[in-house]
Formats: C-alpha cells, sequence, structure tokens
C-alpha cells in the first residue's frame, strides 16, 4: 500500500475551509485526495485533521522512573520525540524498553518525573487529572493489545459509547455507530457482543470505538499482537487509512514487523532511551 | 448508564451471585430484627394491653412476670389521690397446673380487673357476658398443645382448685417458654392464694384535664414504699429487663445485632467484590476520557440496583418464613416498618460499600489499560 503523503495537500487546497474551524468537516476520498466528504462519512462524524505544527504531539526531555531508592528503575530517561500531524509513527524496541510508558505519557494517563508532553501544543503534564481526562475524551483515541471492548455491550454498543463519551448530548449515536462499523466492514455485525466476533473483527470495533466522536490522535498499543496474519494486515490498513485520509496522528507501539510497511517513521527505544529512528520511510 | 445495566443482565450468575448476598444479608436482618422486636413486643404485651395511665408496683419489681403484692392500703390511698378516675387490679403468678388427664405443667396465671383495659385478656367483661362464665380461664391458641384440653369449656385444676378453661384468644402466647392463663382478678387471687385486698399491680387512669405526670408525682409522694411508673415506663423497664438482664433477651438481642451486622457486612462485601471485577472495565471507561462522575454513577447504579433486587428478594422469602415460623415461636413479630428500617440500611452499605470500591474504580490507574 502506497504511503500517503497528500494531507499536506489537501489542507493547503482546503485552507480557507481549515482557517473556520480547527476540525475541518471534509474528508479525502480514496480515489480521490480532494473530494469532498461523502454524506456518510460526515454523519459518522469523521473529518479531516489539520497538518502542520511540529509540536503538536510528543514529549520533551522526558523522563519516568518507577520505584525508590536502590529499586528505582527509569522507564525513561530524558527522551525527546515530536510526532507530525498527520503521520503514522511506529515505536519499535524490546520489552521493558519504554515503549508503553512513553504511549501513556502520550496518553494523558501517565506524567513524567521530569520534562513536558505535548497534546495539540499545549503542555499537557501539568494539568488537573479532570483536565487530562478532558483532553483523553476529546482529542485522543485508543487502540489497545486486548481490545479492552465492553464483554457486556454489543459491538453498536461499545461504539455508540465512544461517541456518548465524547459528546454526551449526541442523540445520533447509535445510526453514527452503526455507519462507522459499516465502514470497517462489521455492518452485519452490529449486535453481536464481543465474545461472538472474530479477534480481528474485535479489533475493528475497538478502532471504530477510537475513531468515534472524531478525535485527532490515536494511540494503539501492540493492536495486531492477537490477530492472525489477515486480520493484523487489516488493522494495518485501516489505521494507515486513518493517516491518508483522515489526516489523524497515529502512533503504533509494537513489535510486528508488518508495520515497518505502514509507518511513516520508526522509533527504536531501548532501556527507556531512543536508540534510532528512521524518518522519512 | 446502559453499561451499568448490561453489566448486570449479561453476567446472570454474577448478578445472581450478588442478589442471593443481598437477600440473605436483608433475610438475616429481617429475621434477627423480627425475633427482637417480638421479644420485646411479648416482654410489655401485657401492660401495653391495658388503657392505665399509670402502673404501681412493689418496690424494685424488674417486669411484669416477678411483681410481688403490695398492701391493700396503697389502692385505697391512690384512689385518693387528686386526679386519679380509675383503679384496678393485676396480679400474676406461676401456679400449677393439670390437665383432665392428670399431666402437670407449671403455667403462669394473670388475673385482672375488667377496667384494666379492652385489650387485656379478662373474662369478666361485659362484651362476653352470657358467652363464658365470669370466672373463665382462658388461654393463647398458640398454647394449645401444653393446656391440652380435649374440648371447651373443660374442667382442669389450677393450685388443686377446680377451673373451667372456656376459650382460645390471639396475640397473648408464651415467651416464657411456660403458657399463659387469663382469669378475672377475684379467680386469680384465689387460685393464688392471694389475701382478697391484695394487689400485685395497681393500675390508675387519670381523669382529663389532669397531667399523668403531676398525679405520677403526686403519688410517688403519697406513697414512698411504692414505685409509681406511667405506663410506657414500666413496659420500658419490662422490656430493658428481659432483654438486657436476662440470658435469653441477652442472647437474642445480641444475635439481632450480630445478625444486623453480618448482614451489612455481607452486602457490602458483596458489592464491593462485584465492583472489583469490572474494575478493569472502569479503567478502560477513564482511559477512553470518561469522567469519574459517570464512572461513580454506572457503580453506583450496579450497587443499587442489585441492592434493590436482592432486598426484595430477601423480603418475598423472609415474610412467609416469619409466618411459617410463628407456630414454632408465636411472639415472633414483623412490624410493617421493619423491612424499611432494615432495607435502608442495606441500601445505604449497598451505597457505602459501592462508594468504597467506587474509590478504586477512581483511582485505578488508567495506564493498566495496556496492559494484555
Amino acid at each position: 500500500m502506497p504511503k500517503s503523503r497528500l494531507m499536506n495537500a489537501v489542507c493547503e487546497d482546503s485552507a480557507e475551509l481549515a482557517s473556520n474551524a480547527v476540525e475541518v468537516d471534509l474528508l479525502k476520498s480514496p480515489a480521490n485526495s480532494t473530494a469532498l466528504a461523502t454524506e456518510d462519512q460526515l454523519e459518522a462524524g469523521l473529518t479531516v485533521h489539520e497538518v502542520g505544527s511540529s509540536h503538536f504531539l510528543g514529549v520533551e526531555g522526558a523522563s519516568v522512573s518507577f520505584g525508590k531508592g536502590n529499586a528505582r528503575v527509569f522507564a525513561l530517561r530524558d527522551v525527546s520525540l515530536m510526532f507530525e500531524r498527520g503521520t503514522l509513527s511506529l515505536v519499535m524496541g524490546p520489552s521493558g524498553s519504554g515503549k508503553t510508558t512513553l504511549l501513556s505519557m502520550l496518553g494523558c494517563l501517565l506524567s513524567p518525573d521530569e520534562g513536558s508532553v505535548f497534546v495539540d501544543d499545549a503542555v499537557v503534564n501539568k494539568l488537573t487529572e479532570a483536565e487530562k481526562t478532558a483532553i483523553r475524551q476529546r482529542k485522543i483515541g485508543f487502540v489497545f493489545q486486548a481490545f479492552r471492548l465492553f464483554h457486556s455491550l454489543s459491538a453498536i454498543d461499545n461504539v455508540a459509547l465512544g461517541f456518548e463519551l465524547r459528546d454526551p448530548k449526541q442523540s445520533q449515536r447509535l445510526e453514527m455507530a452503526r455507519k462507522l462499523l459499516d465502514q470497517f466492514g462489521l455492518g452485519d455485525k452490529c449486535n453481536q457482543e464481543p465474545n461472538e466476533l472474530s479477534p480481528g473483527e474485535r479489533q475493528r470495533v475497538a478502532v471504530a470505538r477510537a475513531l468515534a466522536g472524531n478525535p485527532p490522535i490515536l494511540l494503539a498499543d501492540e493492536p495486531t499482537a492477537s490477530l492472525d496474519a489477515q486480520a493484523g494486515r487489516n488493522i494495518c490498513e485501516i489505521l494507515r487509512n486513518q493517516v491518508d485520509e483522515h489526516g489523524r496522528t497515529v502512533v503504533v507501539v509494537s513489535h510486528d514487523p508488518r508495520w515497518r510497511e505502514f509507518a511513516d517513521r520508526i522509533i527504536t527505544l531501548c532501556d527507556g532511551q531512543v536508540e534510532q529512528e528512521e524518518n522519512d520511510l | 448508564m446502559k453499561l451499568a445495566w448490561q453489566n448486570i443482565v449479561h453476567d446472570r450468575s454474577r448478578f445472581s451471585v450478588t442478589v442471593l448476598g443481598v437477600s440473605f444479608a436483608v433475610f438475616l436482618m429481617v429475621f434477627q430484627g423480627s425475633l427482637l422486636v417480638g421479644f420485646l413486643r411479648a416482654a410489655s404485651r401485657l401492660i401495653d394491653a391495658s388503657d392505665s395511665d399509670i402502673w404501681i408496683t412493689a418496690r424494685g419489681v424488674q417486669a411484669f412476670e416477678f411483681g410481688t403484692t403490695v398492701e391493700s392500703r396503697v389502692r385505697e390511698m391512690a384512689a385518693g389521690v387528686p386526679g386519679v378516675m380509675e383503679t384496678g387490679r393485676v396480679c400474676m403468678a406461676f401456679a400449677v397446673y393439670r390437665t383432665p388427664k392428670g399431666k402437670q405443667q407449671v403455667v403462669a396465671l394473670v388475673g385482672a380487673d375488667p377496667n384494666v383495659g379492652k385489650r387485656f385478656p379478662v373474662p369478666n367483661v361485659p362484651e362476653l357476658a352470657g358467652e363464658i362464665s365470669p370466672d373463665a380461664v382462658l388461654y393463647d391458641v398458640s398454647d394449645r398443645d401444653l393446656i391440652a384440653v380435649p374440648a371447651l369449656p373443660t374442667e382442669v385444676e389450677i393450685n388443686r382448685h377446680r377451673a373451667s378453661i372456656e376459650r382460645e384468644i390471639q396475640g397473648h402466647g408464651a415467651f416464657l417458654g411456660v403458657p399463659f392463663l387469663f382469669t378475672s382478678y377475684p379467680n386469680a387471687i384465689r387460685y393464688l392464694g392471694f389475701r382478697p385486698n391484695d394487689a400485685m399491680y395497681v393500675v390508675l387512669r387519670v381523669s382529663k384535664g389532669s397531667v399523668v405526670a403531676d398525679v405520677k408525682q403526686s403519688l410517688q409522694e403519697r406513697l414512698p414504699e411504692v414505685d409509681v411508673l406511667t405506663r410506657d415506663e414500666f413496659a420500658h423497664k419490662s422490656r430493658r429487663y428481659w432483654t438486657i438482664k436476662t440470658g435469653a433477651g441477652g442472647a437474642i438481642l445480641t444475635a439481632a445485632v450480630l445478625g444486623f451486622l453480618i448482614g451489612l457486612v455481607v452486602v457490602s462485601q458483596t458489592i464491593y467484590a462485584n465492583t472489583m471485577e469490572n474494575i478493569e472495565e472502569y479503567a478502560t471507561l477513564k482511559a477512553l476520557g470518561a469522567p469519574k462522575s459517570l464512572v461513580a454513577r454506572i457503580v453506583l447504579t450496579q450497587a443499587l440496583l442489585c441492592g434493590a433486587v436482592g432486598s426484595i428478594l430477601g423480603l418475598f422469602t423472609v415474610i412467609p418464613v416469619i409466618d411459617h415460623t410463628k407456630s414454632l415461636i408465636p411472639w415472633i413479630y414483623m412490624p410493617w416498618w421493619l423491612p424499611a428500617v432494615m432495607i435502608l440500611p442495606s441500601m445505604t452499605m449497598c451505597s457505602l460499600a459501592s462508594i468504597a470500591s467506587v474509590r478504586n474504580a477512581l483511582t485505578v490507574e488508567p495506564g493498566r489499560v495496556f496492559r494484555a
């Protein structure tokens, strides 16, 4: 699958529209990068996000340690990384290298001992828990290795919950959830519970939930680790698509080498530090 | 909120265990509470059944069942105190009862004047005139096996005196382990061997316009050698004696308190465990950006739903069980307010337990969502 670099062009083309809103309600179709959003996509709440600022998402001089005294272990040590809008970054490294710690910080789930975390150009690590919760709610979608779907809710209710969390007053959430699931080929599985779905289908539901409410950032932790080859590739394509077609910023933590062909950038962590960066792949 | 409901509906076995835990707790609390309430009620039943305002007892009498006689002049002097409208006499003592077949056993014999109270079980009241003899003896239906009379009326012996058992009554079952027999005051003192003017309890009614406390004070000043108590004071004293100072009452009180506490602990434990089983989902919710208030609402809703269903189930179980138990423990009694009083703390405990578990749910590290 060719990696798209068209988002900057899209945003330049639609600069007038972009200036009127932080989230530009345009979509670029797979076939035509400048086409307007289809009605279905708009109703499902998928939008194109502005590409630009270099401090959109990242950490600067971040150190995180666990334990005290002699037992203190650094999960991350003085790490500085920035993730540009509209890119898919792959974070790799051996177990214990700090990948998940980095993802937790980017997701406002963990604050560094030292350094700063940026989300949407704002330093977030000094914010209160409620403020961080609000940022997660509005700006960040999560995809987990273990899916973390609500086992008692059907696929459509899981996705609808994603909409509800981002906008409790959204009355069309079920219709929007159905359209999202349709887009991911799960239109006929809407009413099935997670344990009635295959792992690949569960992960697609989880991605749909993460996208509900249209967050500009997607953070994925080993999203293909529990999936077979075909289902894993399917998830890779879906997340790549979110970058190419919707301008989202995607950070994937994975050991899975399949991601290499989908990533714009590969960061390798080792012992809590950046060992290698491969850009412009 | 759909998540709260779906969590409950989805995992029916867990929901059943939770509901069973709560219903067991409610059952335990209501049953033990009914035993205690019934025991307290039985301990002062005859005092409460009187229409009197004031009871005069020998000094130091702790309970109705353990009175001693007072001098006859007490009644005469009391009758002369301003504000006293009417006096009556009540006595109670243990006697030997012999059935027609010669079986002997101890009974508690109660005698009272007809003016003691409309609810007080005495045969010589105008309402029963012509139906039974003025000196008839009554017994409670729950003591039928102990009284062992083949038909009514039946001639029996009480303290070697001939007596006629003529009627069954309800609501005055024994709680002492011996049956109560009720008869007229003159009949009772004859069976018990009291002197004609002796009284064990002198009961007084205060005239309209008089203040009971004032009359009581006047009586106490005039009769310092006896105890003068309002009806409620004597009832309270009697209940207190039976529950605090006797082993049986102490055991029932302790069992009731323990039942209440165990019930609360069971409810708390059950709800807490139920919440903790979903802790991963709450972590996910938080990670996805759910505000604390939403997580708290979900936990609280689940707890209250489980508490409400468990309480209703517990009540539907305990009510027939208590009815059935009345054949074995006639004095067990569940007042209408007891379920409410017991459900209230159990629902409160559901809430508190869920709040305690909410704290875990709210403080759960959302970062754990990344652990597979």
